[in-house]
């Protein structure tokens, strides 16, 4: 409108070289980074028939890491809900000494390898580490078990969940908080009729992302599990030993599972993104 | 007395917000707490709804000690400057909010919210805007929501912080008149944070002037713009010229003796002298000690600036005056001073 106008160019022009060599650019990156290894992964998967991609998936091994990942996911993942929701609610709603220093944690198992993650819980509960002798006198064995596999788990997707919130209520303040207050709500009623509302995608954004990388870690679980078949085998870990075996079809077929598992967080996230839209967009001041 | 304020103090870190604060809040009366920012009388005003502290002091709702009570055991009305609705919520779920977060034995059935929900909607002309969300409404309707939210608790005060503070200019004052005629309504106990002297003086029945912590002046509009008990008070209501003076034998003598002022409150030596632009009167006088050096015309009001031995001084007066003076820039005047107030410089 205005260019008509006005006479003027706006600054989005049809410059249609400009903007198709862009979008070109852009789905061909799409293209060769992400498009071609996952269709790569279903190949490899069902290049020796749909039969031989089954019988992989239901081999006994394969059936317990699949298992041992939605269990490990089970655990970490709501734990982190609560952890994420409860730390973005001290930061974002309360001011204290140190709030620079917590949100610094928060980000740390982001800023460190995973492997390093991994060989802190070895060094902390293995059976030469800090507490190995007295939890073995305890009985307890949490290195090269389900227990370390869900601690490094937990340790490494610890920052989706908070990552996510404390932005967005940071930026939605506490007034709404107070408002619920002074008009009678208690704490629990302010909430979850006031905060919760109010972060629900984020929140549900954060889950997914959290998800995804709990059954999806290779490193820090790696070091903690010590590769027991059909024992303390996730997914990812299978995938790496059928690989080196060079069982190639087992391999990829295990991988396209987590593969769609990425992809069904993707259709979830944009399904939900799509049916909310317009409530969110209501809620938005 | 509806609130009693005895002795509040607010330290925040090395900061000190509020000293040693005393001020009752009469029963019906519409109070405004009027203070530039950092004055200290938003902390005050959350300090009664619970949602500050005090360090020390005391403050009683109604007869009752209240400073132990949580904001939720207070039973006040709150609106807050930028609205805070639940912008999740429909305008009906918002007012109905307070009524809902009940405990069981004293919540009202469905119907019974519903009737009192719409009832405050119509009293705040939003009726058809029951299932709207915040988002979708302007400032000046968010507010009144906000105002039917804190009513519906059937506050024992209603307490406003800057409850135009977001508002244009035209909407402000529509707004203004119409709470005004809303508690002339429902005459309930309210008190409103402002840093707009305009907004007090029109609005409240009585004015507390605040400064850094303290309570300068309590009275009603007339009685702090007519008898301001401090030269803080005076500088901040309203426009006025301010000079430096010598005050010997009852009169003040400014910019060595260029003007001279009478008083009568008895200050002697080394003050200030304040006089509000419209108590500045100029007349055209080929030898007079003034020089009109710009004039500025604003509405129906004329601002004439006039140098005086190195000081500038602002007169105020109507566009008819100004032109049956006939005064232009550059031209001498004589300045007389209708009405002054002096006091001992600190």
């Amino acid at each position: 409108m205005l260019a008509k106008t006005s006479g003027q160019r706006p600054a989005l022009d049809d410059r249609s070289w400009v903007r198709g060599f862009l979008i070109l650019s852009a789905l061909g990156f799409l293209l060769l980074f992400l498009v071609l290894p996952l269709v790569a992964v279903f190949v490899e998967a069902l290049h020796r028939g749909v039969d031989a991609y089954w019988d992989a998936l239901v081999e006994p091994d394969a059936l317990s890491a699949i298992q041992l990942t939605l269990i490990v996911a089970a655990i970490a993942v709501p734990l982190n809900l609560v952890f994420g929701v409860a730390a973005s609610w001290c930061i974002s709603k309360f001011d204290f000494r140190g709030k620079g220093l917590l949100i610094t944690l928060i980000d740390l198992p982001f800023s460190v390898s995973p492997v390093i993650s991994g060989i802190i819980y070895v060094l902390l509960f293995g059976l030469h580490g800090v507490l190995g002798p007295f939890l073995k006198s305890q009985g307890v064995q949490i290195i090269f078990a389900v227990p370390g596999l869900v601690l490094a788990t937990i340790f490494v997707t610890f920052p989706f969940v908070a990552r996510e919130l404390i932005p967005l209520m940071q930026e939605q303040g506490t007034e709404e908080e107070e408002a619920a207050l002074v008009l009678g709500a208690s704490g629990w009623q302010t909430f979850w009729r006031v905060t919760l509302p109010n972060i629900k995608w984020g929140l549900l954004y954060g889950v997914l992302l959290c998800n995804a990388r709990a059954m999806g870690e290779f490193g820090a679980v790696s070091v903690v599990s010590g590769h027991i078949r059909g024992e303390t085998n996730t997914m990812p870990l299978h995938v790496e030993i059928l690989y080196n075996e060079y069982n190639f079809v087992a391999a990829f077929s295990v991988a396209s599972v987590l593969a769609m598992l990425a992809l069904v967080t993707l259709v979830a996230k944009t399904v939900l993104e799509w049916r909310f839209g317009a409530e969110l967009a209501a809620t938005r001041h | 007395m509806a609130i009693q304020v005895s002795g509040i103090t607010k330290q925040f870190g090395h900061y000190r917000a509020l000293d040693q604060v005393d001020l009752e809040v009469r029963s019906g009366e519409l109070l405004a707490l009027l203070g530039p920012s950092g004055s200290g009388k938003t902390t005050l005003l959350r300090i009664m709804a619970g949602l500050e502290s005090a360090d020390s002091g005391s403050l009683q709702l109604h007869g009752e000690e209240a400073l132990g009570l949580s904001p939720r055991e207070r039973q006040v009305g709150f609106v807050f400057q930028h609205y805070a609705l639940f912008r999740h919520m429909t305008v009906f779920e918002n007012v109905a909010f307070g009524l809902k977060v009940r405990p069981r034995a004293q919540r009202f059935g469905r119907s019974e919210i519903k009737r009192r929900v719409m009832e405050l909607l119509e009293l705040v002309q939003l009726a058809h805007f029951a299932d709207r969300y915040p988002a979708q409404l302007s400032g000046g309707q968010r507010q009144r929501v906000a105002l039917a939210r804190a009513l519906a608790i059937e506050p024992k005060v209603l307490l406003l912080d800057e409850p135009f503070g977001a508002l244009d200019a035209k909407v402000r004052k529509e707004l203004r008149r119409w709470l005004r005629k809303l508690h002339d309504d429902i005459h309930i106990t309210s008190v409103f944070v402002t840093h707009d002297q305009e907004e007090a003086l029109e609005l409240a029945d009585r004015v507390v002037v605040m400064s850094q912590g303290r309570i300068e002046q309590v009275g009603s509009p007339a009685d702090v713009y007519d008898h301001p008990a401090s030269a803080f008070v005076y500088e901040f209501l309203g426009q006025v010229n301010r000079f430096d003076c010598t005050v010997a034998d009852g009169v003040a003598r400014v910019a060595n003796g260029a003007l001279a002022i009478p008083t009568e409150n008895g200050v002697q030596g080394e003050a200030i002298a304040y006089v509000r632009p419209h108590d500045l009167g100029l007349s055209p006088s080929a030898g007079g000690p003034g020089r009109v050096s710009g004039i500025h015309v604003v509405g129906p009001d004329a601002r004439v600036e006039v140098d005086l031995a190195g000081l500038t001084l602002e007169a105020e007066m109507d566009r008819e005056r100004l032109s049956f003076l006939g005064l232009r820039p550059g031209d001498r005047c004589a300045v007389h001073i209708d009405r002054a107030r002096v006091f001992p410089r600190r």
